[in-house]
């Protein structure tokens, strides 16, 4: 996992699975209190912003693009689309689907532990 | 409303998330343009090696995005603070759209959002704009939509040993 050698709010996956034929990657995330940045979101109730669920998904495609150009590091050059749909609090767990097209376009679903649908976004992405 | 303090009474986001440090003009119902200085000690840049190459040190869009979305938060409430009135919830940040990210910002620059209303409902906005570091644009938001929600459609579902109900959710407006 190579979050911490580019700046981001936090580790914003904790496991990332990169399909071998590298057209798609599943992640989880577990939200917790304690998470960078969350003391201030908020002091008194904790939800996971929506831009998190967004830093979530940036991070899953930079290490299906790592897997799938050797190493190389995908950058965030778009935001075709984001809709948030649901809320994240303290404890509840995130899964994260995405497909990642040849020209660098991600469809990703972010689904909380009940089944419900948290947030759904197409990214466009660079890779240097 | 200008100063750090001010923007407190109005955005319930806290050290180290909120985003905004200074309001440079607003006019309400129309556009707010906001600056938040990047620096090395947040804590988005802990933990990069010494060897990390300059880009390493790209503030990241999420952060961006929150900064961008919080001076719209900002003018919005101040909006309807100007006209006498009092959110009917909290305002969440629902959707966005055509958002093009065309450079960085790293520590020492300041972020300049020019953030203005091209639509405006009882209940959400939406809006649109550019960031700016210095004369260079970095982002481009086509479209961002904020909606006010009841308090309670945030809660966390009722635990059978939590017998007081939390307070309720304040996420962005509602001062405490």
């Amino acid at each position: 996992m190579s979050s911490q050698s580019y700046a981001a709010p936090l580790r914003a996956v904790d496991e990332v699975v990169v399909d071998p034929d590298g057209t798609s990657a599943a992640a989880r995330k577990r939200v917790t209190r304690t998470d960078p940045y969350l003391a201030g979101h908020y002091p008194d109730f904790t939800i996971y912003p929506g831009v998190f669920m967004l830093e979530s998904v940036v991070q899953t495609a930079r290490e299906l693009v790592a897997v799938r150009h050797g190493g190389a590091r995908a950058t965030l050059v778009g935001i075709r689309s984001l809709r948030f749909t649901a809320p994240l609090l303290d404890g509840d767990e995130m899964s994260v689907a995405l497909t990642l097209s040849a020209d660098l376009v991600a469809k990703a679903t972010c689904t909380r532990g009940d089944g419900k649908k948290a947030a759904t976004m197409t990214l466009e992405f660079r890779v240097d | 409303m200008t100063e750090h303090g001010e923007i407190k009474k109005l955005l319930p986001h806290r050290h180290p998330v909120l985003l905004v440090d200074r309001v440079l003009e607003i006019e309400p119902g129309e556009r707010i343009v906001t600056v938040k200085a990047v620096t090395g000690s947040e804590p988005c840049f802990a933990g990069i090696p010494d060897d990390a190459p300059a880009d390493a040190y790209d503030f990241p869009a999420s952060l961006l995005v929150e900064s961008f979305g919080q001076s719209g938060a900002l003018l919005w409430l101040h909006t309807m603070a100007e006209a006498g009135g009092v959110p009917p919830g909290v305002l969440i940040f629902a959707q966005a759209r055509d958002c093009v990210i065309d450079g960085a910002a790293r520590p020492g620059d300041v972020l300049r959002h020019e953030v203005r209303i091209s639509s405006l409902k009882p209940t959400n906005v939406f809006l649109t704009g550019e960031t700016w570091v210095g004369d260079r644009r970095i982002a481009s938001m086509g479209s961002a939509m904020a909606v006010i929600r009841e308090s309670d459609s945030l809660s966390p579902a009722p635990a059978s040993d939590d017998t007081a109900a939390p307070a309720a959710a304040t996420p962005m407006g509602e001062p405490a």
